[in-house]
């Protein structure tokens, strides 16, 4: 699957995040290396507080790194301002999160346009798009419900039709199922996972639910703030290199 | 664009008792600001009509230069005479917007009822020149007549008008007889039988056991000349008055005279003080209104911005900038003035139908008699009332909405 010579979609050198609380200094991520290619379905997965969800973040361009390198498609992103980081993030950058986030005062329908409408696509164009993307995850016959009238698994349908709508490059999705029971938890994973096969769409998903890593080839283990396995053949030389090192 | 304004008014649907009371709010500060205006503003024009038509001082007066300042000093010295009176005419002849010339002569001197004897102040006037001047009053103030007895005559030149004040200081009633007595401007000292013709009330209450009114010439009699110290000129508009007073200045210039023109509003000093004291009266409610609005405005935006972080959060992550933010409150909050100036307007008319038709009547400082209370509505008032307060809901909503901006994505989407 790997497409040598292609630029890597999300590179990460040496990045490391600290947050201040106070006087504080909580050190998030420490020296963190990691590529991810075009097409790649993988896994983040670590205990809670081990730094998925700033991982995520970093990725995602929610948030700036405190030290080291993030270039997406190629291009080093730190240096943007926060409309240029606006702008990549509608348009290549697609995003499911842990409590859904959908937009209670829209329709389901209206919450998978809104990616559209905010860069500007006319509404005729935005609903035919998001209507594919509603009968994508099954949810086409919901498309007038407000989101409390959805059940926790619909919504986070709702949510990965909204990530999709604009044929991103990348949808991150940090703990899409902790929210959901285990039944809806794999139903999730699964649509993820069909989605990636189906379009090409490369996902980072995270999770600290061991049993949703089954079958997925790329496994980031993470333990307070580093990547301690990274079960991939690109990075399988960095990992017994550090393993050697340890 | 419009999915944007709905998003918006969707938003204000959300917590619908805020929204109302926020609306409200701007409504009745709005129906405040603008029932206090039309009423300012009914005042104004009626201490206006009341000062040019029903006082009959006209538009503009003409003096000699230097009259106002130095005039009660050496009256005679600012008197204009007939050679410069024919000449005055001569100018007002050529401009068709005035109406009615009055000649005056304002004197001062002793009335005696043949006991006692008190100071007056009398304005001699032409009585046909202002009773014309009163019948161009528009509505009210053309009706309301501001004298008991009955009317001066030019040619019944005994006949005098007293106000009450005066007239009770000397036991004087209607058609009682009395005695005037001045020097005439060569000194000498002069005396004319006067008979009561009407009684009325002092305009200014400092005069109000002093003045009298009598007819021009009654006044020249008494001074003993042919002068008059001042030419009242009534025009067609009141919008004319300042253009003609730089044309007559410029046009009586060129003529050799050296006259000062003075509008009404320069000698009305009662309508210049209470117009003083009203502004100020507006300027309060204003800044209440204005302060209630800006408080509850930036109290709504906040309290949104607040329960919806973690929208917020989400629509930066999507993609919407920072401006889009500020756009998106601005948007909220712009509505609430949209909707709140739409109220006001319903109450103001309210208000304005609700007064023209109960009729209340008051009775105004300064005039003893009980008259019709009334309210303007003022298109004006309410045009800049609406766009001042979209502005100042959106500049209110811009501080929250700016900081909501400004907020860490990841620290707005973790907010619960
Ligand atoms: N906004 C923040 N301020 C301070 N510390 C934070 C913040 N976010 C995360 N952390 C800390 O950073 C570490 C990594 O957190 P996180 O990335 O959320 O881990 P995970 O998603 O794996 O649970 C934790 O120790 C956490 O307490
Ligand atoms: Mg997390």
């Amino acid at each position: 699957m790997s497409r040598i010579g292609a630029p890597l979609l999300v590179e990460l050198r040496q990045v490391g995040k600290i947050y201040h609380l106070g006087e504080s200094r909580i050190t998030a991520l420490k020296g963190v290396n990691l590529s991810i290619q075009r097409g790649e379905f993988v896994a983040v997965w670590g205990p809670s507080g081990s730094g998925k969800s700033t991982l995520c973040n970093l990725i995602g361009l929610l948030d700036t790194c405190s030290s080291g390198t993030v270039h997406f498609e190629g291009q080093d992103v730190t240096a943007l301002s926060d409309d240029q980081r606006s702008e990549l993030r509608n348009r290549a950058i697609g995003f499911v999160f842990q409590s859904f986030n959908l937009i209670p005062v829209l329709s389901a329908l209206e919450n998978v346009m809104l990616p559209l409408q905010i860069a500007g696509v006319s509404a005729a164009r935005a609903k035919r798009a998001a209507r594919k993307r509603l009968a994508e995850v099954g949810l086409d016959d919901h498309a007038a419900h407000r989101p409390a009238k959805l059940s926790g698994g619909q919504q986070q349908r709702v949510a990965i039709a909204r990530a999709l709508v604009t044929d991103p490059a990348l949808v991150i999705a940090d703990e899409p199922t902790a929210n959901l029971d285990s039944e809806n938890a794999l139903r999730i994973t699964e649509l993820m996972r069909r989605l990636n096969s189906d379009n090409g769409t490369t996902f980072v998903f995270s999770t600290h639910d061991q049993r949703l890593l089954d079958r997925v080839e790329r496994q980031i283990l993470m333990r307070d703030g580093e990547i301690i396995d990274d079960r991939s053949p690109e990075q399988s030389a960095m990992r017994l290199d550090r393993s050697v090192r340890l | 664009m419009i999915s944007w304004l709905k998003l918006a008014l969707r938003n204000l649907f959300r917590n619908r008792r805020r929204s109302l009371f926020t609306i409200l709010a701007i409504g009745l500060g709005f129906a405040a600001v603008n029932t206090l205006g039309g009423f300012t503003a009914y005042i104004f024009t009626s201490l206006k009509d009341s000062y040019i038509y029903a006082q009959g001082n006209g538009h503009l007066s003409i003096f000699k230069a230097g009259f106002l300042q130095e005039g009660k000093l050496d009256p005679t010295r600012y008197l204009i005479d007939e050679d410069e009176m024919a000449l005055i005419h001569d100018v007002l002849a050529r401009h068709p917007e005035i109406l009615v010339t009055a000649p005056q002569l304002h004197i001062s001197g002793l009335l005696s009822n043949g006991k006692v004897s008190t100071i007056f102040l009398a304005a001699g006037r032409v009585p046909s020149a202002v009773s014309k001047i009163n019948r161009h009053a528009r509505g009210l103030v053309g009706k309301i007549q501001l004298f008991d007895g009955k009317p001066l005559e030019d040619d019944v030149m005994r006949g005098v008008g007293l106000s009450r004040g005066l007239a009770e200081q000397l036991k004087l009633g209607l058609d009682s007889d009395a005695v005037a007595m001045a020097p005439t401007v060569s000194g000498q000292i002069n005396a004319l039988d006067a008979q009561v013709f009407q009684l009325f009330d002092s305009p200014v209450e400092a005069l109000e056991d002093k003045l009298m009114s009598v007819s021009l010439k009654f006044a020249q009699s008494l001074y003993d000349t042919g002068s008059v110290d001042r030419v009242t000129v009534l025009l067609e508009s009141d919008e004319l008055t300042e253009t003609t007073r730089t044309r007559l200045a410029e046009e009586l210039a060129a003529e050799g005279l050296n006259l000062e023109v003075k509008t009404w509003n320069e000698l009305s000093t009662f309508y210049t003080k209470v117009k003083q004291m009203f502004d100020v009266i507006f300027l309060f409610t204003f800044l209440i209104v204005f302060t209630i609005v800006v408080m509850s405005v930036i109290n709504t935006v906040s309290m949104a911005i607040m329960e919806r972080t973690r929208e917020i959060g989400t629509l930066r992550a999507l993609g919407v900038k920072r401006r889009g933010i500020v756009g998106l409150f601005a948007a909220e909050s712009m509505l609430l003035g949209t909707l709140g100036s739409l109220l006001g307007m319903v109450l103001t008319v309210i208000t304005w139908s609700g007064v023209a038709l109960l009729k209340p009547t008051w009775i105004p400082p300064q005039i003893t008699r009980r008259v019709p209370l009334e309210v303007y509505l003022v298109p004006d008032y309410m045009l800049y009332s609406v766009l001042l307060l979209i502005v100042l809901s959106l500049v209110a909503a811009s501080l929250p909405a700016r900081a909501a901006a400004r907020m860490q994505i990841v620290g707005a989407l973790g907010h619960t």
